[in-house]
């Protein structure tokens, strides 16, 4: 859930063969203050400006009933005061210095974006640094998020019927795991968080030992590191949170969901349980997502929007998390269509998957759109900081991203039966179904 | 300490951040190919990547006849869905074999056209491309699957109330005039429509002689040339003349034109606010930027502030200038609980009084000045929007200084300056509002405002 417009796309794990030499891993820097804190430097000076991207380790997955969507509140309240900046005054200030900013809150990490002119550099890290122990979550201001936050769910959820199913078959699909609810939290939830409790959760994990700094730009490193050690240097290290430690049992049968409400049109989505983002087999189903969904030649575009007219839209695919979540298959059924003949064509095509495989034309065209998708997002600074900082908190260290290559490489096109096999099996499969009330099936 | 004194004193203590953006659009090299055909080139070495956009102004949504909206989007959806050589699925295939981007849409005055590469593709996607633009099919089977496809899509905007608003708006804002064509389509429109009017669409709109086209990435000039003499230098400048792309002025709204459409599922209102805006390259561009920064254009304007910040009735509430060769468009819009949507217009109101009676102060003005001298170098960061500049720049006649002279412009204004832009811009009496939203819940609130006009999402059209 982002601050602001616009929805946020994890863009990430893209193949790194042949990586161009002006983004070298020996150009990035890293260095580590007494108190834990870890910085990323990585200097590009084509441009005036830099991206500077804050990563905390902590979303959804950190919560816990009564407090789900607190991560996303406290995304919000980043911008809503500290002892030193009254409410609204790091984003009056930022905007002053040219500055512009969002942020963005996962299942599995929250994050600060901020992009500006590079002359307001030392302002802006002293912003960051206060806010990063500084907040002070006035009452008043505090209430008023809490309406922002709630009209945000009923905006992105409850008048997004694609966003109602989802909410219903993820928490269907996952039980005991935290990723049973959505980043938003329950409206219940948004409507009675305690503010001693949101205090508490935001000391635990707004600490310097538990967050990554990333910088992308047009500035000196060491200088850089001076200013980071003057205003981030005196917040003291927190006690590490606790770890996340409930295991999502398998799941043992189909499963479906089926919501009725006033809608012109039906929506549908299959669910199979995924590995996490650093198990190989993540890779393998990576790399079929492409010829099953992705582009108008893929397999079920083909079968359900051209050939049999189902469907207006088919997307998804594996969604890469700290553990494991979910491989998606989202269609927007054609009004009136014909929702088990949807299922029974999916079937059939993960059947040919774990019967034939792909071809080697179709293996081909994923490692290519791998690739393509990669160096498109390396054209700017924020895209190489995204890049860095969401590796390197997903999978332990963004040096996995110049190895990500042979990760990739080393999925064999004859393995993919067997992985297909593993997940796309009817014990895996939850299904949900969005029917207009009075209309067709 | 005192909220309000703090930012006091934090205002004083600012440097004042204003220094010119140093960063230049580089000037491209120009082609002019043997069919007309104009090619503005840069080399950018930085990636292994290529992009390239072309505009072909007059086949745009604008230049449908009359009741036909969407006819422009469908041929342009068509372009990709067949061709002398290729069927729908085998360019589909090609086109992500390379992982490529590739898209022709429709915009108000022009289509455009727009891929992106790793170089080593960059000649098979320009012959795709050239393909789909020179020797389309325009079958019968694919045009029926499209047309189809866009009816159903129809109903699925209007599940959604902020797609649907958008729709709605433009028909209510410009009425009969052609920016009011709706690419998506009409119930009606995409009834009457025929692949007849389609094929003939294309064949007097889209024409190398008249489109412009830029490449920025990594390729050689030889090389480039090459390829595109291979590609898109074959195709044909028709022996007609082209038609008239001339636009009638851009209706202004004359008294209050309110629309109130019944969405009994909705649990939030929402809104659009237009009135008139000025033409693209017009001298009162800068200004207008910083006023709009400042009243609805970033996190902190005005408009944000009250109905976000301060009081939580939303999630987020803007406003924007758009522009086109013959006039332009001022828009606010936001939502909010259906009870709220009175409370969120009042305050709405109010802002653009104040606005049009006070002005801004000169910090604020000093704040929209750094933030848009500040955001604007990353405007120009990619191959692709470097491609978009030099293509706008072109077809606006803007010149390739012009960014200079607007971020100078930007530099130079005054408060007065952005107070006299509020006045003359910002509506009072004349505008158009379109409220979407559960009538039950929302329409007492709105009976202050005047009589709405009043639609069923359920009925045909917007």
């Amino acid at each position: 859930m982002p601050k602001k417009m616009g929805l946020f796309v994890l863009s990430l794990f893209f193949l790194t063969a042949m990586l161009q030499a002006t983004f070298k891993k020996e150009d990035i820097k890293v260095h580590r203050l007494e108190n834990g804190l870890k910085i990323i430097f990585y200097e590009d000076h084509k441009i005036p400006n830099i991206a500077y991207y804050t990563f905390f380790k902590v979303g959804s997955r950190n919560e816990r009933p009564g407090l789900t969507g607190v991560s996303h509140f406290i995304e919000h309240m980043m911008f809503n005061g500290t002892q030193k900046f009254g409410p609204g005054e790091f984003d009056r200030i930022m905007e002053f210095y040219g500055g512009a900013n969002n942020a963005y809150t996962s299942d599995d990490m929250t994050a600060y974006t901020d992009w500006f002119p590079s002359h307001a550099l030392e302002k802006m890290i002293e912003l960051e640094a206060d806010r990063m122990q500084g907040l002070i979550f006035d009452p008043k201001v505090f209430e008023s998020e809490r309406g922002v936050v709630a009209s945000e769910r009923r905006m992105s959820v409850e008048n997004n019927n694609e966003a109602i199913l989802h909410e219903n078959v993820r928490a269907t699909a996952i039980m005991a795991h935290p990723y049973h609810w959505d980043v938003i939290g329950w409206m219940s939830d948004i409507l009675s968080w305690r503010r001693e409790e949101v205090i508490q959760y935001y000391r635990t994990y707004y600490a310097p030992n538990n967050a990554v700094l990333v910088i992308v730009g047009d500035f000196d490193s060491q200088k850089t590191l001076d200013l980071i050690k003057k205003y981030y240097g005196p917040i003291p290290a927190q006690s590490p949170p606790p770890p996340v430690t409930t295991t999502e049992p398998p799941q043992m049968g189909r499963k479906e969901v089926v919501i009725k409400k006033e809608a012109q049109t039906p929506s549908f989505m299959v669910v199979y349980h995924g590995p996490r983002c650093t198990d190989p087999d993540f890779f393998a189903l990576s790399l079929l997502e492409k010829p099953l969904l992705q582009g108008e030649s893929s397999r079920l575009y083909r079968r359900l929007v051209r050939d049999e007219q189902l469907a207006i839209s088919v997307s998804g695919g594996i969604e890469e998390k700290i553990d494991p979540y979910l491989f998606s298959i989202y269609v927007k059924p054609r009004p009136g269509a014909d929702l088990d003949k949807i299922e029974k064509v999916i079937d059939e095509e993960l059947n040919k998957i774990i019967e034939q495989g792909i071809t080697e034309q179709e293996y081909q065209k994923a490692m290519n759109i791998i690739r393509s998708d990669f160096y498109f997002s390396l054209q700017t600074n924020s895209g190489k900081a995204n890049l860095i900082g969401a590796m390197e908190l997903l999978t332990g260290n963004y040096e996995n991203l110049f190895t990500i290559v042979d990760r990739y490489a080393s999925v064999k096109r004859e393995e993919l039966p067997a992985v297909a096999k593993k997940y796309f099996n009817d014990l895996n499969k939850t299904v949900g179904k969005l029917i207009p009330q009075g209309g067709s099936k | 300490m005192n909220r309000l004194l703090a930012l006091f004193l934090s205002i004083l203590f600012l440097i004042p951040a204003v220094s010119m953006a140093t960063i230049k659009l580089p000037q491209p090299e120009k082609i002019v190919l043997e069919n007309g055909l104009t090619v503005y080139f840069y080399r950018n070495p930085e990636l292994p990547l290529v992009s390239f956009r072309m505009i072909i102004p007059g086949a745009g949504s604008a230049f449908e006849p009359q009741g036909l909206d969407g006819l422009a989007n469908l041929t342009a959806e068509l372009l990709l869905k067949g061709t002398s050589t290729m069927t729908a699925e085998e360019i589909a295939e090609a086109l992500d074999f390379l992982g490529a981007r590739f898209a022709i849409s429709d915009a108000e005055e022009y289509a455009t056209v727009y891929g992106e590469c790793l170089s080593e593709h960059l000649p098979r996607l320009l012959q795709i491309a050239s393909e789909c633009l020179i020797s389309p099919a325009f079958k019968e089977d694919e045009y029926k699957k499209e047309l189809s496809r866009k009816i159903d899509n129809l109903k699925a905007i209007k599940d959604n109330p902020g797609s649907a608003l958008r729709q709605y708006f433009r028909k209510a804002y410009f009425g009969d005039h052609p920016f009011g064509h709706l690419s998506v389509g009409t119930d009606s429109s995409l009834k009457k429509m025929t692949l007849q009017e389609i094929k003939k669409f294309y064949s007097s709109r889209y024409r190398p002689d008249v489109a412009i086209m830029a490449v920025v990435g990594e390729v050689e000039k030889e090389k480039l040339l090459e390829i595109l003499k291979s590609t898109i230098g074959k195709w044909p400048k028709p022996s007609t003349p082209a038609p008239s792309i001339s636009i009638p002025p851009v209706p202004v709204p004359k008294g209050k034109k309110l629309i109130f459409v019944d969405k009994p599922d909705a649990t939030q209102s929402y809104f659009a606010l237009g009135a008139p805006g000025y033409p693209v390259g017009d001298k009162i561009s800068a200004r207008a930027s910083i006023m709009n920064t400042l009243w609805g254009g970033r996190f902190t304007s005005w408009l944000n502030t009250e109905l976000r910040i301060k009081r939580g009735l939303t999630y987020g509430a803007s406003s924007s200038f758009q522009s086109w060769k013959i006039g332009g468009l001022f828009m606010a819009s936001s939502y909010t609980k259906n009870d709220k949507i009175g409370e969120m217009l009042d305050i709405t109101f109010d802002l653009l009084k104040k606005a049009k009676a006070q002005g801004f102060s000169a910090e604020e003005v000093d704040s929209a000045r750094n933030y848009i001298l500040g955001q604007f170098p990353p405007t120009l960061e990619t191959n692709s929007s470097k491609a978009n500049a030099y293509l706008r720049l072109i077809y606006y006649g803007l010149g390739f200084d012009y960014y200079d002279k607007y971020l100078k412009e930007i530099s130079n204004a005054r408060p007065e300056d952005i107070k006299a832009v509020a006045t003359k811009l910002l509506p009072e009496s004349d505008f158009v509002l379109v409220v979407v939203g559960k009538g039950a819940e929302a329409k007492k609130h709105l009976e202050k405002y005047g009589k709405f006009q009043e639609k069923k999402i359920t009925d045909p059209d917007f």
